[in-house]
């Protein structure tokens, strides 16, 4: 069964007036970053997109999860066509974006308090969440008191807390530590598990890419589509260790050979645009 | 999944968190240390005050020793004139800052979110901020009469500025992450501005209501000395007429000791409003 289903997706931004770029040497108002974006998601599946910078990763996750609209084409979650946030949808951003006046507990019930869930059963829930990602005892603390991959795992523990059907990670590892990135990536696996909810997560690193997915989207240079589709047939459940494994390798070199081009291309992409 | 790196990450941050607890008392003490520096120079200060007239440096009559000054004070404070007078200007300085809570707040939130209503009021807002509180004395008199209401106006003019500019700065600067959050879980506009809007906006309106409260005050005794029956004001402007020195420097003194308690409640209060931010930095990441 189909969760996601993208068709012919179009994003055109418009500067302001009087602000202008060159593109490939005509200077425009109006910058091309999504071109067509065509893929089916599954129910359940963990899919990673993975392009070069500014090849729209962030938009398509933004047009998925209502909080950005296409210039044309249309986005489904379900049935629907996506034109606002929905309910069953939940993001995790890159820098964590806790609210630094709520403790961690608070945090969670944030989600849960703008949904209308009674008073008792969001604390019960907050706590279960937090518990779930070993935060157990830093209910009370203030995100200013947590490292940066607590802060991630209570906005992990945020986003699933309203049981979400699809659940958008916008290179939500990006910031942290390497050591904690292998933590959090391996948690992650460990609950998404249990939880089977469908997972679109936006990456920079091949590695993470193959590791985390059933399939790895790579997407093409400015303005973005889909260049190709890698299947991760790897066994689950992962362990850090299968890195190591020449499945493994391949798996992420087919990635790295597709992604080759379109990061020359972007790179010469922003050299025009620096001139 | 490593065992021992998990570990560490916790002990990371446990040890971020004995250095915030052991962090607060530490400074609380330099800043007790840094007070107790600064004795001295004071101490010079009233001894002078108290020597300088009485070894004809200074007319007694103009600036009468401390001690005299202390005695007119416990007088004061016996017969009950100096905790009335107290009471009527506080009363009236809190009013005013009140009203202006009630209506800069709801005003800076809109200016400070929809720029199009910050446009059309913007600049009424700079030409009123810009014309004095005591100008306009005056003008109040006549509109409200010689009574409280005139005073309390002045009080809100003079504060209502600094908590304005605040609250539209501070609702200006909010993240845009954190709405973008927000709505990403479905909040609501109402929700938006409660929980996230005001909130995100609270140190910045807490440092425009310090300056506001202190405002406050020194427009009650300004409108006091100027036209008024009561309030401290009214009785360190009277006792000069008066030639009632001690009881003058009285009054200053007691200003001086409302400025500092007041001062030091705010800097408490904003504190303990914005403790998550003070615990920022120096936070692992």
């Amino acid at each position: 069964m189909d969760r996601i289903r993208l068709e012919d997706v179009r994003k055109t931004f418009t500067l302001k007036a009087g602000q202008t770029v060159s593109l490939g040497g005509v200077p425009t108002n109006r910058i091309p970053v999504l071109s067509g974006v065509d893929l089916t998601i599954r129910k359940g599946e963990f899919v990673t997109l993975a392009g070069p910078s500014g090849s729209g990763k962030s938009v398509l996750l933004d047009i998925i999860g209502g909080l950005t609209e296409a210039s044309s084409g249309t986005a489904y979650v379900g049935a629907t066509p996506v034109t606002r946030p929905d309910p069953s949808t939940a993001y995790v951003f890159q820098q964590y974006a806790l609210f630094p006046w709520r403790t961690a507990q608070q945090n969670i019930e944030f989600a849960l308090e703008v949904r209308g869930v009674p008073k008792a059963e969001r604390r019960e829930r907050a706590r279960r969440y937090l518990a779930l990602f070993g935060l157990r005892g830093f209910e009370d603390r203030y995100p200013a008191q947590l490292s940066g991959g607590m802060q991630q795992r209570v906005a992990i523990a945020r986003a699933l807390s309203t049981d979400p059907e699809v659940l958008l990670m916008d290179e939500p590892f990006a910031a942290l530590d390497a050591q904690t990135r292998d933590i959090l990536q391996g948690e992650l696996l460990r609950i998404w598990d249990e939880i089977k909810t469908t997972i679109v997560f936006v990456t920079h690193s091949i590695d993470e890419a193959v590791y985390l997915a059933d399939r790895v989207v790579v997407m093409t240079a400015r303005p973005g589509t889909v260049k190709e589709i890698i299947e991760i047939d790897l066994p689950r459940p992962r362990d850090l260790e299968i890195r190591n494994t020449a499945a493994f390798a391949r798996l992420r070199g087919r990635v790295w050979e597709v992604l080759r081009d379109e990061v020359t291309k972007a790179q010469r992409d922003w050299q025009i645009a620096a001139h | 999944m490593s065992v021992t790196s998990e570990n560490r990450t916790h002990d990371a941050a446990a040890f971020s968190l004995w250095r915030h607890r052991f962090a607060f008392p530490i400074r609380m003490g330099s800043g007790l240390a840094t007070i107790l520096k600064g004795v001295p120079l004071l101490v010079v200060f009233f001894a002078f005050w108290e020597a300088a007239p009485r070894l004809g440096l200074l007319n007694p009559i103009f600036f009468p020793p401390l001690s005299v000054v202390v005695e007119a004070w416990l007088e004061m404070i016996r017969t009950g004139v100096l905790g009335r007078n107290i009471g009527i200007s506080l009363q009236r300085a809190t009013l005013g800052f009140a009203l202006a809570v009630a209506v800069a707040l709801p005003l800076g939130v809109l200016m400070g979110r929809y720029a199009r209503f910050e446009q059309l009021t913007d600049l009424m807002v700079q030409t009123l901020r810009n014309t004095s509180q005591f100008a306009l004395l005056p003008v109040f008199i006549m509109l409200l009469g010689i009574g409280e209401a005139s005073k309390v106006a002045i009080c809100f003019y003079a504060s209502v500025f600094f908590l304005l500019v605040n609250t539209i700065s501070g609702v200006k600067s909010v993240d845009p992450l954190f709405l973008k959050a927000a709505r990403s879980m479905g909040a609501s506009d109402l929700d938006i501005f409660v929980k996230v809007i005001l909130p995100a906006s609270i140190p910045s309106i807490a440092a425009g209501a310090r300056l506001a409260v202190k405002a406050s005050i020194v427009a009650v005794i300004g409108a006091e000395m100027l036209a008024a029956q009561s309030g401290l004001g009214y009785l360190i402007h009277q006792s000069q007429l008066m030639m009632e020195t001690p009881d003058m420097y009285a009054g200053i003194l007691t200003l001086t000791f409302i400025g500092l308690a007041v001062n030091y409640l705010l800097v408490a209060l904003e504190a303990r409003a914005t403790a998550w931010r003070g615990q920022a930095e120096g936070a692992p990441h």
